[in-house]
């Protein structure tokens, strides 16, 4: 009888320890980002300019979606999210997760995140409430299912009477080209071009800028980094701003970007020529009262969880 | 009060159970040597010993039981991991919970870092004699710099004085702590406080959002304090966070300190004004070293034993409402064990086991919520019964070709508008379904459609695999012919087949079908061919003297052989096929217990996970009973052949 009491309680004990959320002092900054999104600041990633810059080794590690940045960032394994989307964003501190925004990555308009529709169902814009009733591919719960919400807002057509699938990019870009789904909502350069080899985008980056359909991508940060590093992450910030900056004259190194997002530099530049890197006071104000805001008001978030104290303004 | 009761009466049947197993041991006759299978019989007292560890350890670990015997204690906890949040800051500083000091830590790595950079100056070929002392001169300057912040007698008085300011800020506030009627509260504000509370709702609700009827993510730690004691916490962690922005502001420049870094920055400057283009590796060392003094300027260096006061009133304060929670703290060792509550700013949070691990309570109500058709998850119910015409049974078993081949055309509307039916246009409605008769119900469903995956599956598996393996177990050529394209399919995972298979048969039920058609074909081959080889030999013989046809071995010896086998193979392939059906549903899908369990996981909707693996485990329980009623109702002579 002795022993199994012991047992329990000694059990019980070693598993009260090793779950515990366990985050060691920041001998290094871990970064979650995406592959196929490129952007300025991983030119600093290849050359190690932000290992300089923090004092401490900087360890990237790609992740395929937002919501699995947040778990990795609740996990206690990643410190700041790189590029998270805002839609993961929002699902995230819907359900109290204490990260924080504190910058924002890129805006973008439907280059890098968009619906295609298959040539062979001949829907177009025109005639796109003959989607309700078939099949239609979307990662939810990711930015792409917000542009597929405000498309399907543009063009009048009912999301409720679709079938929409639960596919990530990759799956359903190849469903698309097998004709399984009449329409695919996806981002990736590799992605978008497979889907765009067999169809064409419902509506053109230009109509969907007109229609103030936008994407957000943000750099996200677990509270806990943020209150004990707070000079770290003013750095990091810094460090991509400096690249935007870069970027913005010109005089980003392309070749090692597309070796960092393992894409090729024509492709690369197709990408980034629809992402916008915003200044340190574009950022604020979008962050205060302007598109992020609105965006953050529209999906009903929770306040006090953006942070703009961090930018370097 | 369920939970109370249900951990209580969990409590009392374990020890129950306990008690009359060992008694019962005592009492029995010990005449069964050890190996002897009669020693594992009967022991029902030991399942119920084992249902309700399960039990209790969920219930231990999802934090119900704190919920259940302390509801207050989430609210109160929120208060106390405000104040923790606001002192991470600060405590970060110091060795409270670290090893060492920020500041020793910080001059560490960067000494280390300018070490570094020295190496690889003097290593570097791309840059000359002369620039390398010019270099290697300014990262002297760069390490020189740390002995200003450090050197107490250099430190500013109005440095010191805000420290001792924020010291004294620190040791008020602990006073106050103690006191019985801290923070002071107005009516007025206390008024609105009770207002606040009436509104936020209990520890963890679940809401259904009204209109569209989807079930939102509301795990929710009330925010506003609602106790006394919560208040008490409350209300220092705002006092605390101002201190604590206040340090942070705080830099420990002296003079001295200033025109050293400001002479040194300009010199690197012009020196790389001077460099040409040529000299780019130099320049590059030059911001590198510009770098590491930016940190050095920014980072919070202080004198060793500035700070020391502030450390003291910091610990003091720690210590104080450590002990102000009183039992609070037990509470939050004990019964929220593997993590606790932690603020974020606006709101509180369960993080640890807590936040993955659904309490059973609330599992059970989103459960029921989840089990209302109405409900369902995104719009279609786990498993209700729709009214379905027979008409479409008729219409999809008929072929629609039928029609095509009668003699004439279909129907053309009249210059009038008018369509008139003809004969080729009826056949054309029958064939096609498009007519009314009695209606039955059919279920559907997320669990239905799951259900019908793995039993066409097995379906098919079993009507092909069972004669192409008794053929095999019979047969020379079949054997050779079948068997290098089964041993080379047979050992790959099924799921490994899954991207391929939906990129071929689509994302239908066609491909999830055939997938698990693979799965179970493997198995019940195997299982037939083994079934109809392992026949013994005599039993043939004795039906063939008995003048036995071909055909009646095979139906009355062989067949009835080989069934103990090829009911075990149904066994395996049903768990086989429940494994590969859940991914193949995270694949791509619109229904479907992996579909739902995928699309919850994007939400982060934990309890709808867990109602997934409950529902999955049940079902995986309820093929695996029904299948162990058939093999001893049909096969009474397994094992005994």
């Amino acid at each position: 009888m002795k022993k199994i009491l012991s047992f329990l309680l000694g059990s019980i004990l070693a598993l009260n320890l090793t779950i515990s959320v366990a985050n060691s002092a920041a001998n290094e900054v871990r970064v979650a980002y995406f592959l196929e999104w490129p952007s300025p600041n991983l030119e600093d990633m290849q050359k190690k300019n932000f290992a300089k810059a923090l004092g401490v080794p900087v360890k990237w590690t790609n992740f395929t979606n937002g919501g699995a940045m947040t778990d990795a960032m609740l996990a206690g394994d990643i410190d700041i999210s790189y590029s998270q989307g805002l839609v993961p964003f929002i699902n995230a501190v819907k359900s109290k997760a204490p990260i924080k925004l504190v910058d924002i990555a890129m805006e973008y308009g439907m280059g890098g995140t968009t619906c295609v529709t298959s040539n062979a169902s001949g829907i177009t814009k025109a005639n796109a409430t003959e989607l309700e009733g078939k099949k239609v591919a979307v990662p939810l719960g990711t930015m792409a299912e917000y542009v597929f919400d405000e498309s399907m807002k543009v063009v009048g057509a009912d999301r409720g009477k679709m079938d929409i699938i639960q596919m990530d990019p990759e799956e359903g870009a190849a469903a698309l080209v097998s004709g399984d789904v009449v329409m695919s909502c996806l981002f990736g350069g590799n992605s978008i071009k497979a889907a765009t080899a067999v169809g064409s985008r419902l509506l053109t980056v230009q109509e969907a800028r007109d229609a103030g359909i936008l994407g957000i991508d943000i750099t996200s940060v677990t509270t806990k980094f943020m209150k004990e590093n707070p000079g770290m992450l003013r750095t990091f910030i810094e460090v991509t701003h400096e690249a935007n900056d870069r970027y913005r004259s010109g005089k980003s190194d392309m070749n090692s970007m597309s070796k960092a997002s393992e894409m090729k530099v024509a492709d690369m530049k197709e990408t980034l020529s629809g992402f916008k890197f915003l200044t340190p006071a574009e950022t604020k104000q979008s962050m205060t009262k302007g598109n992020l805001d609105a965006f953050l008001k529209g999906m009903g978030t929770p306040r006090g969880n953006v942070d703009t104290s961090f930018l370097p303004l | 009060m369920l939970t109370q009761s249900i951990t209580i009466l969990i409590l009392v049947s374990i020890v129950g159970c306990i008690l009359y197993g060992r008694r019962l041991i005592k009492t029995e006759k010990v005449d069964a040597v050890f190996g002897n299978p009669e020693r594992a019989k009967g022991g029902t007292h030991w399942i119920i010993v084992g249902g309700s560890a399960i039990l209790l350890v969920w219930l231990y670990y999802s934090w119900d039981i704190a919920k259940g015997f302390y509801p207050k204690s989430a609210n109160e906890l929120c208060q106390v991991a405000k104040i923790n949040e606001s002192l991470l800051g600060l405590k970060y500083q110091f060795p409270i919970e670290e090893r060492e000091f920020k500041s020793t830590s910080i001059i560490k790595i960067e000494n280390k870092n300018l070490g570094k950079i020295t190496n690889e100056i003097q290593n570097s070929q791309g840059v000359n004699a002369q620039q390398k002392s010019t270099l290697i001169g300014f990262v002297n300057k760069t390490s020189q710099l740390i002995p200003l912040l450090t050197n107490e007698n250099l430190m500013e008085m109005d440095t010191k004085i805000k420290i001792k300011e924020m010291t004294d800020e620190l040791r008020l506030l602990s006073s106050n702590f103690q006191k019985k009627d801290y923070p002071f509260e107005t009516s007025a504000a206390k008024n609105e406080r009770q207002i606040a509370i009436s509104e936020q709702g209990d520890w963890g609700i679940t809401k259904i959002q009204s209109g569209t009827g989807s079930i939102e993510n509301t795990i929710e730690v009330p925010l506003v304090p609602a106790t006394n004691k919560g208040l008490k916490f409350h209300s220092a962690a705002e006092e605390l966070t101002i201190i604590n922005d206040k340090f942070f502001k705080l830099r420990n420049h002296n003079p001295q300190f200033k025109n050293s870094i400001k002479q040194l920055k300009e010199d690197i400057k012009i020196y790389r004004k001077n460099l040409s283009d040529a000299d780019e590796v130099a320049s590059d060392y030059a911001k590198d070293i510009v770098k590491i003094a930016r940190r050095i300027e920014y980072a919070s260096i202080y004198p060793p034993s500035a700070l020391n006061e502030m450390q003291n009133a910091i610990i003091e304060f720690d210590n104080l409402q450590k002990a102000e929670q009183g039992g609070l703290r037990l509470v939050d060792i004990f019964l929220f064990p593997a993590g606790t509550i932690v603020s974020s700013g606006t709101s509180c949070s369960e993080q640890g086991s807590g936040r993955w691990l659904p309490k059973p309570s609330d599992t059970l109500n989103k459960f029921i919520l989840m089990s209302k058709p109405s409900v369902g998850y995104k719009n279609i119910p786990l498993l209700w019964i729709d009214m379905m015409d027979v008409s479409k049974i008729i219409g999809f078993i008929l072929p629609d070709w039928i029609a095509d081949i009668l003699p004439g055309d279909y129907p053309v509307h009249s210059s009038d508008g008018v369509v008139k039916q003809n004969f080729k246009g009826q056949v054309l409605k029958v064939v096609t379904g498009d007519f009314k008769l009695f209606k039955i119900p059919v279920p559907y469903g997320h669990i239905w459609d799951s259900f019908l995956r793995v039993f066409l599956g097995l379906v098919f598996g079993i009507l092909i695999g069972v004669p192409l393996g008794l053929f095999m177990g019979l047969n020379r050529f079949a054997k050779g012919f079948f068997d290098p394209l089964i041993e080379l399919y047979r050992p790959v995972p099924p799921l490994a087949w899954a991207p391929l298979i939906i990129s071929v048969l689509g994302i239908d039920n066609t491909g999830k079908v055939f997938l698990l058609f693979m799965v179970s074909l493997s198995i019940m081959i195997i299982s037939a061919r083994a079934g109809a080889s392992g026949t013994q030999l005599s039993k043939i013989h004795a039906a063939h003297s008995l003048g036995a046809s071909n055909k009646q071995i095979l139906r009355y010896v062989i067949f009835p052989n080989s069934l103990p086998e090829i009911l075990t193979g149904i066994r395996v392939a049903v768990g086989m096929c429940w494994g590969t059906l859940v991914a193949a549903e995270f694949l791509a899908g619109t229904t479907g217990i992996g579909f739902v369990e995928n699309v919850a996981k994007k939400y982060f909707q934990y309890e709808v996970i867990w109602i997934t693996i409950f529902i999955m485990g049940m079902l995986g329980l309820l093929f695996d009973v029904t299948l162990r009623k058939i093999i001893d109702k049909t096969i009474p002579w397994r094992g005994k052949g």
